[in-house]
């Protein structure tokens, strides 16, 4: 005979184990976790991950996630709506937001061309972005894809794509992190901050 | 080797290398058949790193098929040379490998139709994004080998030389790639169409033939058997050269079974081709007088059948 609480629990465990970063351990000690909590403490995390999906969309202009029909930054009136960054995910936007250096609008592409996973042109939000070049004031697009194979080969397919469109098209720089040491750089990274580097301004000195 | 009955086997080894002490630990799982490298009681992220501690060239009887079998052998060959000589290239290797993958993915994945008409003006931009990844990588890696082939191949002629004394004696390792000419970037345009059809990338590095010559004559068709042994020799040992003189530290040498692969003549003279850094032998019966052996170890009692061997198990 099956035991009905035995299912319960292991069913809660196994979609638990979906989650992304959650492997079996964590989810059985998730799930323990949740049987012993408050009763309505697991109604507020339900409900609250039930109206979130069910909130939550792309926002119109920059596809970025948005709970309106424009996200908060498309609507914030004192940005610079000239400049574009590009990036392959909603995550990267929160990590260029953390810098405070950019003042720009972004458009969210939703992950990078990788055929091996079957994700080709059509699968970005690339068609949306050249819909907003013919409808904006656009003067600058700022290619910030993830520094690997596929990031810099769907940068090389925006670059070729956005080359008649009248739009100044420039990448993140590559090089060290600040506050780091030379000798922990790992040689990669050292090589092409060597390729990239700059005069410095006479200011500087 | 892992021991009949037992889960793992390691082999543990003291090296002295620039100048420091290590000791270096490899396990070798049963069932997942996986390396596991310490050095210093410290595991290696990933087992290749032990190149970068320790370089290592080894002979086995089965380098016979450098010479004599299929393109994919030398070309293995020369990347292992690649990665030793240059161990920087490592990273452009996983690149290059990534580039084809993901380009032969985005062929194999168009479907009928697509393949049989004229490309989709998006899919012919996707693949162009692919071809400049593809030729960036690829005509990186060319120039890496030619590298390694310039520096290896002199030395291999003198050890070669040096191996049959009195005959004559030329060998030459090359690399022309028939795409250099025009480009790789180029001749992934040429072949698209084919590409397109076999679903395959049929140009570039992953293809080409790297050329051992015996005086000007292919070595996989026009050498002996005897020759092509004493080829793939000598390749090891001028891989030992080349090593032992960009890293200013001589690699260890290991020959497996070098002896019985060679006819006597070239037994009787292999010895003295020896460096005079240390050499790991192993052999199935006894070697020629020249050989100074500094230790002796006599694994007759672990041979499969021997008296002793059920008490060595045990």
């Amino acid at each position: 005979m099956v035991d009905p609480y035995s299912t319960l629990i292991g069913d809660l465990i196994d979609r638990l184990e979906r989650l992304p970063g959650i492997g079996p351990k964590s989810a059985q000690r998730i799930a323990f976790h949740l049987l012993q909590t408050r009763d309505d403490e697991v109604s507020r995390l339900a409900s609250s991950m039930i109206e979130a999906r069910r909130q939550v969309r792309e926002c119109v202009r920059c596809c970025n996630l948005a709970v309106l029909d424009e996200c908060e930054i498309c609507s914030n009136a004192r940005r610079d709506r000239a400049r574009v960054c590009v990036v392959e995910d909603p995550r990267d936007v929160f990590a260029i937001e953390r810098t405070g250096a950019f003042n720009g609008l972004y458009h969210v592409l939703h992950g990078s061309l990788n055929p091996m996973e079957g994700i080709g042109p059509e699968e970005l939000r690339i068609s949306e972005l050249l819909r907003r070049l013919s409808a904006e004031d656009i003067e600058e697009v700022i290619l910030g894809t993830n520094p690997n194979l596929e990031g810099e080969a769907t940068s090389m397919y925006l670059v070729r794509l956005l080359h008649d469109e009248g739009v100044a098209v420039t990448g993140l720089a590559r090089g060290l992190p600040t506050g780091g040491d030379l000798e922990y750089a790992d040689e990669v990274t050292l090589g092409r901050a060597l390729l990239g580097r700059r005069e410095f301004p006479a200011a500087e000195i | 080797m892992i021991r009949t009955g037992v889960e793992a086997s390691v082999v543990r080894g003291e090296f002295t290398a620039r100048g420091r002490r290590m000791l270096v630990a490899v396990e070798i799982q049963r069932q997942t058949q996986r390396r596991r490298v310490q050095v210093n009681r410290q595991p290696l992220r990933r087992s290749s790193d032990l190149r970068r501690e320790l370089a290592t060239v080894v002979f086995q009887p089965d380098d016979l098929q450098i010479v004599k079998g299929p393109p994919a052998t030398r070309r293995a060959a020369c990347d292992e040379a690649v990665a030793l000589l240059y161990p920087e290239a490592e990273e452009l290797q996983v690149r290059l490998g990534n580039c084809l993958r993901q380009r032969n993915a985005l062929l194999r994945g168009l479907t009928v139709s697509q393949r049989r008409g004229p490309l989709d003006v998006s899919i012919s931009q996707t693949l162009d994004v692919w071809d400049e990844r593809l030729a960036m990588a690829g005509t990186a890696w060319a120039e890496y080998r030619i590298r390694a082939l310039e520096v290896v191949s002199p030395l291999m002629s003198q050890i070669y030389s040096r191996l049959n004394p009195g005959s004559s004696t030329f060998v030459e390792l090359s690399y022309q790639p028939d795409w250099l000419g025009a480009g790789l970037r180029a001749s992934l345009a040429a072949a698209r169409r084919e590409d397109v059809e076999r679903s395959v990338t049929t140009v570039g590095p992953h293809r080409d033939e790297i050329f051992w010559s015996l005086l000007g004559m292919p070595a996989r068709t026009h050498a002996s058997q005897g020759q092509q042994k004493a080829l793939a020799l000598a390749f090891r040992l001028a891989l030992h050269d080349a090593l032992s003189a960009t890293r200013g530290q001589p690699p260890l040498l290991m020959l497996d079974d070098v002896f019985s692969e060679l006819d006597p003549e070239r037994r009787k003279i292999l010895p003295r081709l020896f460096p005079s850094s240390q050499v790991v032998l192993t052999a199935t019966e006894s070697y020629p007088a020249a050989t100074r052996e500094s230790e002796v170890v006599d694994v007759t009692a672990l041979l499969l059948g021997q008296a002793g061997w059920a008490a060595a198990i045990s």
